[in-house]
């Protein structure tokens, strides 16, 4: 019992390794410098979302209009191009990150919406607005050379978002290990009524957290459509599932109070290196979100079975 | 409207017991007095909005997503917040009862189109009610693995009818009134007869509404969990069936969309997210309101990402609202 609580404990790096080590085996070239660069840009866009998601579940909440925000903050960014030169708009496109999740916070704090139905309803909301704003059309934006710039790879493996995305991780670490607040984050995830009650504003912790979650949303949607000169309505309709995958594997708990930043680094790469691997063997997309699906649940169900598990054992321990 | 008059039996229901008049009267009635607003508005803005050919189109569309509303019903009622693999097994409906039909018949096609569906809400079942995982999580898992195997079967390509007296059979009417609207009518009096009257509806409602009390007084709830999803499964894969065979084609995103328009028409039938509460006849007069409210918006040139929106904010008002009147009622 004991390998097998270790196992689970450090099964983020596990899996994560033994994905790297079937997707070299199996795909030629996939250890290459560049492939592994451009893997992590790619994985950035997940990745910052990701971030946010871990806070929100970590104090026991869940955003499903990630995706939503993140196409809406794209066009926002793109479509005020014109009228207010490219940083301001791309300063924007992030509030209205912001102010969506402050949308999500009021109504799952202030009315106590239970958050996946607000978020549900907050998605269709934000989605129709971004379809609205842009007649269904994508829209481009005026600066090409900008999303060059962006695009460029230093040091043979870091682009802007992939930096920005490692250096996000590496701060969330450090605020979740080393601050207060970060662990009142996890007493307000464990128990909100017994936070509140030893003096943690937990009504506020998890209104920052919806906001917190869609202004990075916001940012990967920004950094996307600044990179592809584009934003459309389209963009990030099937990011939720892969987020919240990479998340999950990352052993932050759905229910709240467990997770952690080097955890969702782990869930990023993993899913990132399979999306990697299966676009290099041209396998069809939907194959793609089958494998995505399929680890959500197996590891939600692994999860699941491992603790319940660890806590029968506790108990039998305690009542012995 | 025998379906709203139904609903407003219920009145022994601690939740409109208490609270000011005002706020009674609204709980009870406001659907009521809503899609009356509706139809009366509808009647004076638009000429077209009383002809029978709309009333027909509203007729076969509310039966399309009533289908799956009877379903989601028991979801929401169990407890099971929600079911997002619908537009999964409706596509898994639409696709396999016209993608079987040259091989093995049409009526054999539909069946078994519907029973794979039914076979999807099983294993949501199973790791909703058995294995104990967020509802969400497991049929947004679950509904993307069906829809990438649904799309890998067909080679994610249109699939198109190659029977039309299939079409035509699901396309003709009974005494002016399409069979498709029959066929809603019948599950939704099944549904309701299952919910309200049968013991499985009251295992479902003591379910949803006190989890352990219901496992203590030897209901079983895993089971009951389990069904509902298995129940709302078979429903959107009946009503993908029909829908498929109503198109005489199918593509792999043709449910997307069906599990707000049933989550919102059971909401803002006033059924609670929260569980233990509601009836099939409530969620109708919710889907009622919602399809009169986007017909009206349809015939007044409403473009649909407005619609959208519109139909987002009532969900999030009804939920808000459901909340509100909760509270009131057990304060």
């Amino acid at each position: 019992m004991a390998l097998l609580s270790q196992i689970a404990r450090y099964r983020v790096a596990l899996i994560l390794g033994l994905t790297l080590i079937v997707a070299s085996l199996l795909v030629p070239g996939f250890l290459s410098l560049t492939t592994l660069g451009l893997g992590l840009d790619r994985s950035s866009t997940i990745g910052i979302i990701a971030i946010g998601l871990t806070v929100l579940l970590i104090a026991g909440q869940i955003d499903l209009s990630g995706g939503a925000v993140f196409a809406l903050a794209g066009i926002v960014s793109i479509q005020l191009q014109p009228s207010l030169g490219l940083w301001p708009a791309a300063c924007v496109g992030v509030l209205t990150g912001a102010a969506a999740g402050a949308l999500n916070g009021i109504l799952s704090v202030g009315f106590k919406v239970n958050s996946l139905v607000a978020t549900l309803a907050t998605m269709l909301i934000f989605r129709s607005i971004a379809h609205w704003i842009t007649a269904s059309q994508p829209v481009s934006g005026t600066d090409i050379m900008f999303s060059l710039a962006l695009a460029k790879i230093y040091f043979d493996i870091f682009t802007v978002r992939s930096a920005l995305f490692l250096a996000a991780i590496l701060l969330l670490h450090f605020w979740l290990t080393r601050t207060v607040s970060g662990r009142n984050l996890f007493a307000v995830g464990s128990n909100a009524i017994a936070a509140e009650a030893s003096g943690i504003s937990s009504g506020k912790m998890v209104f920052l957290g919806f906001v917190f979650a869609s202004t990075l949303a916001g940012v990967a949607g920004v950094l996307q459509s600044l990179a592809t000169n584009t934003g459309s309505p389209m963009f990030g309709s099937e990011l939720t599932v892969s987020v919240i995958a990479a998340v999950v594997v990352g052993g932050t708990r759905l229910e709240g109070g467990r997770g952690s930043a080097l955890g969702t680094l782990g869930g990023v790469l993993t899913i990132a290196s399979l999306t990697t691997a299966m676009e290099f063997q041209s396998v069809p997309a939907y194959v793609q979100q089958v494998v995505a699906g399929l680890i959500l649940i197996l590891l939600v169900v692994l999860d699941r079975t491992v603790r319940t598990t660890a806590r029968a054992n506790t108990r039998a321990a305690v009542s012995a | 409207m025998t379906d709203i008059a139904l609903s407003m039996q219920d009145r022994t229901n601690p939740r409109f017991n208490r609270g000011s008049r005002l706020v009674d009267t609204v709980s009870r009635a406001g659907l009521l007095i809503a899609i009356l607003a509706v139809v009366l508005y509808g009647a004076l803005a638009s000429p077209v909005f009383f002809t029978t050919g709309n009333l027909v189109n509203v007729l076969t569309s509310m039966a399309i997503v009533g289908i799956v509303v009877v379903g989601m019903t028991f979801v929401l009622v169990v407890g099971g917040l929600a079911d997002l693999s619908v537009p999964a097994t409706i596509a898994c409906g639409a696709i396999l009862s016209l993608a079987l039909q040259p091989m093995i018949g049409p009526v054999p096609a539909f069946v078994l189109a519907v029973a794979l569906a039914g076979a999807c809400g099983l294993v949501n079942g199973l790791l909703v009610g058995y294995v104990g995982i967020n509802p969400i999580i497991a049929t947004l898992g679950v509904g993307t693995i069906v829809l990438g195997i649904v799309q890998a079967a067909v080679g994610g390509v249109i699939v198109y009818g190659t029977d039309p007296a299939t079409a035509a059979l699901v396309k003709s009417r009974v005494l002016g009134i399409p069979t498709i609207a029959l066929i809603f009518l019948a599950i939704a009096l099944i549904g309701n007869f299952v919910l309200s009257r049968s013991f499985w509806g009251r295992w479902t409602i003591a379910t949803g509404g006190n989890y352990s009390a219901a496992e203590a007084s030897a209901v079983p709830v895993r089971a009951v969990k389990a069904g509902a999803f298995i129940i709302t499964a078979l429903c959107s894969g009946l009503s993908g069936a029909l829908l498929g065979l109503t198109l005489q084609s199918a593509r792999p995103l043709v449910g997307t969309g069906y599990e707000f328009s049933a989550i919102t028409a059971v909401v803002v039938g006033g059924v609670s997210i929260m569980g233990g509460f509601g009836s099939v006849p409530r969620a109708i007069a919710g889907l009622v309101f919602v399809q009169l409210l986007t017909n009206v918006m349809v015939l007044q040139g409403v473009r649909t990402p407005v619609q959208g929106f519109i139909l987002g904010l009532l969900i999030a008002i009804a939920v808000a609202l459901d909340v509100a009147l909760r509270k009131r009622g057990v304060a």
